[in-house]
């Protein structure tokens, strides 16, 4: 990021490896901007530790603590030696200021988020396990480039712990829908890789099921 | 330039699903907002209100419109592209935390319905939520963690329901020699910050954010006994400005106009040089305009109009101000 940060020195705050920055439930009032390092987002669902994002310098995290003070959703650790700007309620406003590029990121780091758990939230009210998992292959393939998208077969980075998160089933039975689509010959698994043979197939499949 | 763009009665501004840049104001007219709700599918339709930003979202998270701008009756709208939106914003740090504050309210609201779709326990209160984390870390053997979890659980709730046992555990951690991270080299939880007993300055700080806070709970009186006080502790202090300026709204809203007048012409010959000057002069013109004084009301618009740059918000208001006059 280009953006002139020394003027925000006051708010620099740094974290040894493995230090938490803060834990899922405690009360949160601030934010932070990542300057160096990695942070990584973990949640604790069911009897697993779940890794639910890894962030890069000039990201955010924490923002839902900026406009209400609510406890924290997941909890933060530093992966590396991580140096971040901490802003609260207090000094949000000489930020927003002061720095309307970050209010800006702010902003569009919001609209991301909306997005992410409105997909979320249409993957999760489709009616059956297959449905679902296929919804996250669709989500999924979202992301990929355009000309990936033109094709019918394509390649997701993805594993079963990863889709059972996304579509809120256990990993048990996330695997038996995997299963039954290997044996149909819809997909593929390679290591970490999916191959999904027509993800056009899966997109009629899904909006069949989606229609009631 | 954003530009300024008519449309008729019964005709779209944009499609669901449509990709487009530009981000909407409604100057005038009436637009309908036609959306699907995600939860049971039924049509959505939302009022778009006058000086009311639309198609935001979609436009600087690059995906397809989720709703349809409908025209209702002959409409004018400013279109921005996204760099002039960003300018607007950049100028106007105000309209940002307006949107920021629509957006975390949504996602608020999205995160709450995935949670119940998800079916994790929403009876989980946060007391035992962080204890059950440590809870979770100590039996996984990660005491690092473990122990962060249960001092910070000691720290927000030394009389806790698991007060107890949260000691106990940090007890048996802390005697692990080698368990995972020894207590004395174990990160030492930031200090958590309490109201109480604060420092001069930060009490006073927290006369102006009190007072925030009242505004946006709408007990406006309540706010300006904040503002007051936070001014007379501090004439110079760093939110002397804003709290000034606040006043001045609760007042206007409060319909006390002839106190709004009295209380930004004072401020004015106080501060001649005040950087939120167009503003005050604003709401003196939006003042006279309450008392029907439309002369006075449309100087003080014209002069706001002469002061601000283009594409400024409070030109924009004066402008409208200014044209709902019927002057030009």
């Amino acid at each position: 990021m280009n953006i002139d940060l020394s003027k925000f020195d006051r708010f620099k705050v740094a974290f040894q490896k493995g230090d938490q920055i803060f834990c899922e439930y405690e009360p949160g009032d601030s934010f932070y901007l990542i300057q160096s390092g990695r942070v990584q987002i973990v949640k604790i669902m069911g009897d697993i530790e779940k890794i639910v994002d890894i962030l890069h310098p000039g990201e955010i995290f924490g923002e839902m603590a900026i406009l209400e003070e609510a406890p924290r959703s997941a909890s933060a650790i530093a992966i590396d030696h991580v140096e971040v700007l901490e802003f609260n309620k207090k000094n949000f406003e000489i930020l927003l200021r002061g720095n309307p590029q970050i209010a800006m990121k702010l902003l569009q780091t919001f609209i991301k988020r909306i997005y992410d758990q409105k997909r979320r939230f249409m993957i999760l009210t489709l009616p059956d396990p297959q449905a679902k998992v296929a919804d996250v292959f669709l989500m999924l393939s979202e992301t990929q480039s355009a000309e990936s998208k033109s094709m019918n077969e394509i390649v997701l980075n993805t594993n079963v712990d990863d889709l059972a998160h996304w579509c809120g089933l256990s990993t048990s039975e996330c695997k038996q829908v995997i299963n039954h689509f290997v044996t149909q010959r819809k997909i593929e698994i390679q290591n970490d890789k999916l191959v999904i043979k027509n993800i056009n197939d899966f997109q009629r499949f899904v909006n069949s099921r989606r229609k009631k | 330039m954003p530009q300024v763009v008519k449309y008729k009665a019964k005709s779209i501004i944009y499609f669901e699903g449509d990709s487009s840049d530009k981000i909407y104001i409604l100057q005038s007219g009436k637009v309908s907002l036609i959306s699907i709700d995600i939860e049971n599918g039924q049509e959505i339709r939302e009022m778009v209100k006058t000086g009311e930003f639309f198609g935001v979202k979609s436009s600087l998270g690059r995906y397809p419109r989720e709703e349809t701008a409908d025209v209702l009756t002959d409409s004018v709208v400013m279109v921005f592209t996204v760099p002039e939106f960003e300018n607007l914003i950049y100028t106007n740090p105000r309209i940002n935390m307006q949107m920021l504050k629509v957006f975390s309210n949504q996602l608020r609201r999205l995160h709450k319905k995935v949670r119940s779709l998800m079916s994790i326990d929403e009876q989980t209160d946060a007391e035992t939520g962080l204890f059950n984390i440590g809870e979770y870390y100590y039996k996984n053997q990660k005491y690092k963690p473990a122990l962060y979890a249960f001092r910070r659980y000691l720290t927000y709730y030394p009389a806790g329901s698991y007060q107890g046992q949260a000691t106990e555990y940090l007890i048996k951690i802390e005697k692990y020699p080698q368990g995972g991270a020894p207590a004395s080299s174990a990160q030492k939880p930031q200090p958590v910050k309490k109201p109480a007993a604060p420092a001069e300055e930060s009490r006073d700080s927290k006369l102006y954010y009190d007072g925030l806070s009242f505004f946006s709970q709408e007990k406006y009186e309540d706010a300006i006994n904040n503002f007051r006080q936070y001014i007379s502790n501090n004439p110079d202090g760093e939110f002397m400005v804003r709290a000034v300026n606040e006043i001045g709204k609760s007042l206007f809203i409060l319909k006390k106009y002839d106190d709004c007048i009295k209380h930004f012409t004072g401020m004015i010959q106080k501060f001649p040089k005040h950087p939120d000057l167009p503003e005050f002069l604003l709401y003196l013109g939006l003042s006279c305009n309450a008392k029907n004084d439309k002369q006075k009301a449309a100087g003080f618009y014209k002069k706001v109009i002469t002061m601000c740059e283009d594409g400024s918000e409070i030109k924009r208001k004066a402008k409208n101000a200014l044209k709902a006059l019927g002057g030009n």
